[in-house]
């Protein structure tokens, strides 16, 4: 009896849909046409132009310290209205858990334009703070969702345990409680890092001058600009610094193993 | 973990240090992408020991939606000369103080004729853009320059025109010898007819993909703004460039000082310099769109005057115009329009 092929036809769908168009961008990235619908030779002229293109690093810079920002901030605050929310049973807490769902399913467009107006309402001049503000605002809710989850099949017998072998406080959380939490903890810190990054609707609305993003950058550049395979050098640039940060995390995790 | 954390906040907080660092005077700048030579922003900045900050929007509209939302803080803007009217009209700009311009009389007097602004109220006028069209020269032969040129048998299928009705319409009325401002229903009736005779032969209406199909070969004959085809242009010998001789539409961006500027003084500084002839002309050299200023011309390279994509030729740019508000007219111009895309 042979084996169905499907899941392989899938698989390799998948793959095929995953990485053909991010490899399509490599290419371009080295190529001489603009257009970039045919080759027309081998070229480094749009790495070269990157380096010159003091606005796309601004950007860049801004991104980068909104969305780290941002993820450490929605890191704490996110895991302790998990826990709230886990340990606590009360009406308060179903509110509490509305209020944090809410963001999820709440329209980019909306949170935008109501952010927009809340911060002009109370005086608050627009930049990277109101940026770093209402990223926050949503990521938040994931990381909450994410760490509420790990905490729904956490093993409190554990903490028991160590308050019966004479831990304090401290100790269980540090050493028992943050280890046993950190994977549900970390992935909620990486999904917020990855909607900040990318995240153009919010930011556009509440960003002021001197605060543009990398996202934002990039849009205004393919209505108006010449030199668009510039973004296509970036992106690569990008993928290899990914690639050699999953690389290099993996090896760390063997190395502790 | 806790390291990992440690480094994070380390990274926030030098990125966070360095940005407040040193405390230049700041120009905050509104404008497209890539619209200014990057070379002379650095040229400004040393001379003013000043900093400017380059912030980009890809719609005029957006750049007002911004701007009325609350955002203030842009010391200069860049907008279309019909959105400078309405921002006028809304009180969101500064008058202009041609005293504290020392290069204005450089702006050339035969576009400042057909201007929306044309005593320099509350705009200054950076760079001109126009329409046009351009077609495959191997493929295509004895091409008149006229609009009516989206006439001919042997391009059927294979040309585009814009989908902007101000535009198309604006070309037929062009062709017929009127206004592309005009708002007589007479007039307007006959452009439309012209236009649903020309559609017969268009592939489509189409505003952003038309110069990848040139560039492959798929469209022989397109109607376009001449930045998108001097860049097909580039990739692609075999493309030319006309500006039909009844004229056609141009467009300007013009600097805006709004109310809310915080650096004034920057804001014409920095509006000076870039009138300043020989830094008016580099700029166009660079971005290859034309500033209208009278002292560049003649500092500009032969392959620049000689490029109809870039340089218009005063005597055809004296039968263009730019495109106004028509005001109730507007209804008009939706009619006919829905009429074009309607007809078979």
């Amino acid at each position: 009896m042979s084996r169905s092929r499907a899941p392989w036809v899938v698989m390799i769908a998948v793959l095929v849909f995953f990485y053909l168009p991010i490899l399509i961008l490599v290419i371009n990235s080295f190529n001489a046409s603009r257009f970039g619908g045919s080759w027309d030779g081998f070229t480094l002229r749009w790495y070269i132009l990157l380096f010159d293109q003091r606005e796309i690093w601004m950007a860049f810079r801004n991104t980068l310290i909104i969305a780290s920002g941002a993820t450490v901030v929605s890191m704490v605050l996110g895991t302790t209205a998990a826990f709230a929310l886990h340990r606590f049973n009360t009406r308060l807490q179903r509110v509490h858990y509305t209020l944090v769902y809410t963001p999820l399913v709440v329209p980019d467009i909306l949170m935008g334009m109501s952010l927009l107006l809340f911060f002009v309402s109370i005086g608050l001049s627009l930049g990277l703070f109101t940026i770093f503000l209402a990223h926050v605002t949503f990521c938040i809710s994931y990381v909450a969702m994410v760490v509420l989850a790990r905490l729904q099949d956490f093993d409190f017998s554990m903490i028991e345990a160590s308050q019966d072998l004479g831990a304090g406080w401290w100790d269980t959380t540090w050493r028992i409680m943050a280890p046993m939490l950190a994977p549900g903890i970390i992935s909620g810190g990486l999904l917020a890092f990855t909607l900040s990054i990318d995240d153009f609707v919010i930011t556009f609305f509440v960003s002021g001058p001197g605060s543009t993003t990398l996202p934002i950058r990039i849009y205004s550049m393919i209505k108006h600009s010449r030199n668009m395979p510039v973004i296509n050098a970036l992106s690569t640039l990008l993928l290899i610094i990914t690639f050699l940060a999953v690389w290099g995390s993996q090896r760390i995790a063997k190395e502790k193993a | 973990m806790k390291s990992l954390i440690r480094w994070t906040l380390i990274v926030v907080a030098a990125g966070l240090l360095t940005g407040c660092g040193e405390r230049k005077p700041r120009l905050h700048l509104y404008t497209w992408a890539d619209y200014f030579k990057p070379e002379l922003i650095k040229e400004f900045e040393k001379k003013y020991k000043c900093r400017v900050v380059i912030d980009t929007f890809d719609s005029n509209e957006v750049m007002l939606a911004r701007i009325q939302a609350g955002a203030t803080g842009f010391d200069l803007i860049t907008p279309s000369s019909y959105m400078v009217r309405t921002m006028h009209q809304l009180g969101m700009l500064q008058q202009i103080d041609p005293t504290r311009l020392a290069n204005i009389y450089y702006v050339d007097p035969e576009y400042l004729a057909i201007a929306l602004d044309p005593e320099m109220d509350h705009s200054v006028p950076y760079m001109l853009t126009n329409t046009g069209f351009a077609y495959r020269k191997s493929r295509l032969e004895d091409v008149e320059p006229s609009w009516g040129v989206f006439g001919r048998e042997d391009i059927r299928g294979r040309a585009t025109m814009l989908n902007d009705m101000r535009e198309t319409l604006g070309a037929a009325l062009k062709y017929l010898g009127y206004s592309l401002n005009s708002v007589d229903e007479g007039e307007l009736a006959e452009a439309r007819d012209v236009v649903i005779g020309w559609k017969r032969n268009l592939a489509k209406f189409e505003n952003e993909q038309y110069k990848y199909g040139l560039d492959s070969g798929e469209f022989i004959l397109v109607h376009g703004y001449n930045g998108d085809i001097l860049q097909a242009m580039e990739e692609n010998d075999d493309i030319a460039f006309v500006i039909p001789q009844e004229g056609t539409s141009i467009s300007c961006d013009d600097f805006v000082i709004p109310v809310t500027a915080r650096s004034t003084d920057l804001a014409y500084a920095f509006i000076d310099f870039f009138l300043e002839p020989a830094n008016a002309a580099r700029n166009t050299e660079y971005i290859l769109f034309l500033a209208p200023n009278e002292g560049a011309y003649r500092l500009l390279s032969e392959d620049i005057l000689n490029n109809p994509s870039i340089f218009m030729k005063p005597e055809i740019r004296k039968k263009s115009e730019v495109i106004d508000d028509v005001g109730e007219a507007l209804a008009l111009y939706t009619r006919m329009w829905d009429q074009v895309r309607a007809a078979d």
